[in-house]
């Protein structure tokens, strides 16, 4: 009996997944920087070792490897910690495959607080910022098994360069199933009408928790999870927002750039209703060894995002009576 | 497809590529002369007697490829991408234009013939290696070919693309260094030593020629050599002069990137270029 999706680690539907593309279509490739164990990528350089390079530690070298071969028309999957997968290497994504829009998929892996133990030299809050304001780019943050592999599919197959955060561990599924991933549009996991919460990626299931207490209590939320940064689905935030006239944002990043940078953005210039980020403040990382000591410390947990929605519902309420 | 040219056809057409050069350079009153005249010789010999290229398809599968590395010798492959029929001769007249298919540094998405986007430094090393794993799993047998500078190898990339080249015995990889000995702030010896650049490269696992890069028939039988090397990447280090050709800036660090205050310079710079006159805009 085939275990379910959501039941294997995101690290291995990652490397199920390169497997399964690279039977599809030869011009799969691998180009790896030393962590092919640790980003899950092992069983395609078993099953195809003729498609597969290890480059050793040299992440600029394995971005422009890459580039290399997608102009030569190959279909190259990159990975590694994200802070050495974007912005140790940001120069070489820019010009060897954004600008020269060579079709690279690059991956970041352990997101933001999900490297943990190893604390701030590899703990990077700023990659979904650095990654957007690249042209070309596509930036994406999934959050189940069943949107990775959505995500990777359209990689696949985009021939264009595209950033994605990889989580390594098992996550609980936003909805068991199959998906498509849908290049700039968000998913709604809960609707409402008194305020809008906008997450990605790992931050999203605190998000869902936040809105099923908020029902509860008489708030409704209009949840809209973004699997893609960029292009940003500002329809769809917007639809919500002309709703709601609030939105809170929240995410496993700096809160300066990031997602709710995107929203800041895109709402003071089509739509300005109150705006509140949750997420990392404008520090480094450390070590965390439980997701709730860092989402205490910087107020970002289900509980936080709850207290946010309530106090921008109440305000927006007050704001509606005085009109 | 290479062509058996004569010696003094050859000097002819390295004479009008310069020249061509030169003029560019007066009409914007700006450009890169040191790093593109260092490379007349080399970059002739490669599109006129060595690479296999088809001017009708620029993107034919089996062609070699030639990455740039550094790219802002990018108006010297023009001048050979136009003289093959890759495009008009009188487009090079639109170099660095703003609209121009032709930018200062070489660009893939906009120049027909071009094979990959370069310009800094560093990179094009790295692509090339990629380009030339792309072939080996495909069992192509064309020959990626790659222009680095001295200075240009200062960057710590070139030496992780050198160490993957020779881990993987891209024997259908060839390099060729520009080494001119002069980089933007001044002589390679002086800001930081280069040498011994032969045993660098050897150290790396790969085979190593040397050549005088301005000799046609050591530039050719060099590069034709390398191309039959086994098991292992061939650098080639082409002995140049800076600026070489130019009666006043042959040799100088300040030919790297000129810029022409006036009419005045512009006729002193044309006037460099030994006995050359010709009208090449309307070809």
């Amino acid at each position: 009996m085939n275990v379910p999706l959501h039941e294997i680690t995101m690290k291995d539907i990652y490397g199920q997944t390169l497997v399964e593309l690279g039977e599809k279509d030869s011009r799969i490739v691998v180009v790896d920087a030393d962590l092919t164990g640790a980003s899950g990528s092992t069983p395609f350089r078993d099953r195809f070792p003729e498609r597969y390079v290890n480059v050793g530690v040299a992440e600029a070298n394995m971005i422009c490897v890459a580039a290399g071969l997608a102009a030569d028309g190959k279909i190259p999957f990159c990975c590694s910690f994200t802070p050495f997968a974007t912005r140790r290497v940001y120069d070489q994504i820019t010009i060897s495959i954004a600008f020269a829009n060579n079709g690279v998929n690059i991956v970041g892996i352990a997101p933001g607080i999900t490297t943990g133990m190893n604390g701030g030299t590899h703990m990077c809050f700023q990659d979904l910022a650095i990654m957007r304001a690249m042209p070309n780019m596509a930036v994406l943050s999934p959050a189940d098994a069943y949107e990775l592999r959505a995500c990777m599919y359209w990689m696949a197959s985009s021939q264009s360069p595209a950033y994605m955060q990889l989580i390594r561990s098992k996550q609980k599924p936003l909805r068991v199933g199959d998906r498509q991933f849908q290049l700039g549009r968000a998913v709604v996991l809960h609707e409402g009408s008194d305020v809008t919460l906008v997450s990605t990626g790992y931050m999203t299931q605190f998000a869902l928790t936040a809105a099923e207490w908020l029902e509860e209590e008489g708030i409704g939320v209009d949840l809209l999870h973004c699997p893609c940064i960029k292009p940003f689905p500002a329809d769809d935030l917007l639809l919500s927002a002309h709703k709601t006239n609030a939105v809170v944002t929240v995410e496993n990043q700096s809160t300066i750039g990031g997602l709710g940078g995107a929203t800041a953005e895109m709402l003071s210039e089509a739509y300005p209703v109150p705006v509140k980020r949750l997420g990392i403040p404008d520090v480094f990382g450390e070590v965390v060894l439980d997701d709730t000591y860092i989402l205490e410390k910087y107020s970002f947990g289900s509980r936080h995002i709850a207290d946010a929605c309530r106090e921008l519902a109440r305000h927006q309420n007050r704001a509606s009576r005085i009109a | 497809m290479a062509e058996d040219m004569t010696r003094q056809q050859l000097d002819q057409l390295a004479k009008e590529f310069r020249y061509i050069l030169t003029d560019q350079i007066c009409h914007m009153g700006w450009g890169h002369l040191g790093g593109t005249f260092s490379l007349v010789e080399i970059v002739i010999t490669l599109y006129w007697r060595i690479m296999r290229i088809d001017p009708k398809n620029p993107k034919w599968e089996d062609r070699d490829r030639l990455v740039l590395s550094k790219g802002h010798a990018g108006p010297v492959v023009y001048a050979a991408l136009a003289y093959k029929g890759f495009f008009p001769i009188r487009e090079l007249a639109t170099l660095n234009l703003e609209g121009s298919r032709l930018p200062s540094h070489a660009n893939a998405l906009l120049t027909p013939g071009v094979d990959m986007t370069t310009g800094s430094m560093g990179q094009g090393l790295s692509c090339a290696c990629g380009m030339a794993l792309s072939a080996r799993m495909d069992s192509k047998k064309h020959t990626v070919f790659c222009i680095i500078g001295d200075g240009e190898s200062d960057e710590g990339q070139i030496w992780e693309a050198a160490m993957l080249a020779g881990h993987q015995r891209l024997e259908n990889l060839v390099a060729i260094c520009d080494y001119n000995h002069l980089q933007i702030d001044g002589r390679t010896d002086d800001i930081c030593t280069l040498d011994p650049l032969a045993e660098k490269w050897r150290a790396f696992n790969w085979e190593v020629l040397e050549m005088n890069g301005h000799d046609w028939d050591e530039v050719h039988s060099t590069i034709a050599k390398a191309q039959h090397v086994q098991g292992k990447p061939t650098m080639i280090i082409a002995h140049t002069v800076k600026g070489k050709g130019h009666r006043r800036y042959e040799n100088l660090v300040s030919s790297h990137c000129l810029r022409l205050a006036d009419d005045t310079a512009k006729k002193e710079l044309l006037a460099g270029i030994e006995g050359l006159d010709f009208d090449w805009t309307n070809q």
